[in-house]
């Protein structure tokens, strides 16, 4: 069982990052791990009118939302992107 | 729909984990080779263009040398690095804006610094995070890149030409001051 008691916290880290993400047409969604509940997964997935090539590199990726949720008391489990290359 | 991700910071000229520095700086662009290293996407050229006229017209720059990266997602290969160090003294790069090109214009930028050529990066403002991680990354963490206002790909040629005045001057304080000198 997850525990999302800290998920405005969350949706806040991440929000300018969502932000980003939506110029090149993705979407960015998260949810608690199942294995750790003080971790999350990030999930991004492609809109009809995403940019295939601008999707920011994962280490890149990776490295944006784990110092982000580094303000909160959650930290970067995986980050699940469209498709792995 | 499936979605290929391009993983820019796989360069095969500077390992992630060194530390990046900055190119000795000219005291000027007087008489200088500029590089202009366009990244395909739209308006990046005619940015870069705008930038370099004025780098001529205010800054004596001696020669525009445009060039372009045919792959603005991917690090820039090796033949047009070994070009640009041959035919300029100081390259421009954008314009980064978007999440996987931005990234690609830092991590461009301190692989020319690294083997000492002056650069300096233009990336828009919407993606300062992905210039800054990619920054990290490649171990340049203070990388000074230079923002823009996002967007540009829908500018015409009279907003392209005022966003080129401001960028100019910019532009050449990077490309002609140390780090440690630069005013915040």
């Amino acid at each position: 069982m997850s525990d999302t008691s800290d998920a405005p916290a969350v949706d806040n880290a991440l929000q300018k990052f969502r932000d980003m993400l939506a110029k090149d047409g993705y979407d960015l969604s998260w949810a608690p791990s199942s294995a750790d509940a003080g971790n999350v997964v990030v999930r991004i997935e492609a809109g009809p009118d995403a940019c295939e090539d601008c999707l920011v590199p994962q280490p890149v990726m990776e490295s944006i939302m784990s110092q982000a949720l580094a303000e909160t008391s959650y930290g970067l489990e995986r980050v699940e992107l469209p498709a792995e290359h | 729909m499936g979605v290929g991700i391009i993983d820019p910071t796989r360069s095969g000229a500077t390992p992630a984990a060194s530390r990046a520095s900055d190119a000795p700086r000219p005291d000027s662009l007087h008489g200088l080779r500029v590089g202009l290293l366009e990244n395909g996407k739209r308006n990046a050229a005619a940015v870069l263009d705008a930038v370099g006229a004025e780098l001529s017209g205010r800054h004596g720059a001696e020669q525009l040398v445009p060039r372009t990266k045919h792959q603005f997602a991917m690090p820039l290969p090796d033949e047009l690095v070994e070009e640009l160090t041959g035919i300029c003294d100081v390259v421009v790069i954008g314009v980064g804006d978007c999440g996987s090109c931005s990234a690609s214009a830092v991590a461009d930028g301190i692989r020319l610094e690294n083997i000492g050529l002056p650069t300096a990066v233009i990336c828009t403002d919407a993606f300062a995070q992905t210039s800054a991680a990619m920054a990290e990354l490649q171990g340049d963490p203070e990388h000074p890149y230079l923002l823009t206002e996002h967007p540009i790909a829908n500018l015409g040629a009279g907003s392209i030409a005022a966003r080129a005045g401001d960028l100019a001057d910019r532009v050449a304080r990077r490309l002609t001051t140390a780090r440690a000198a630069e005013v915040a």
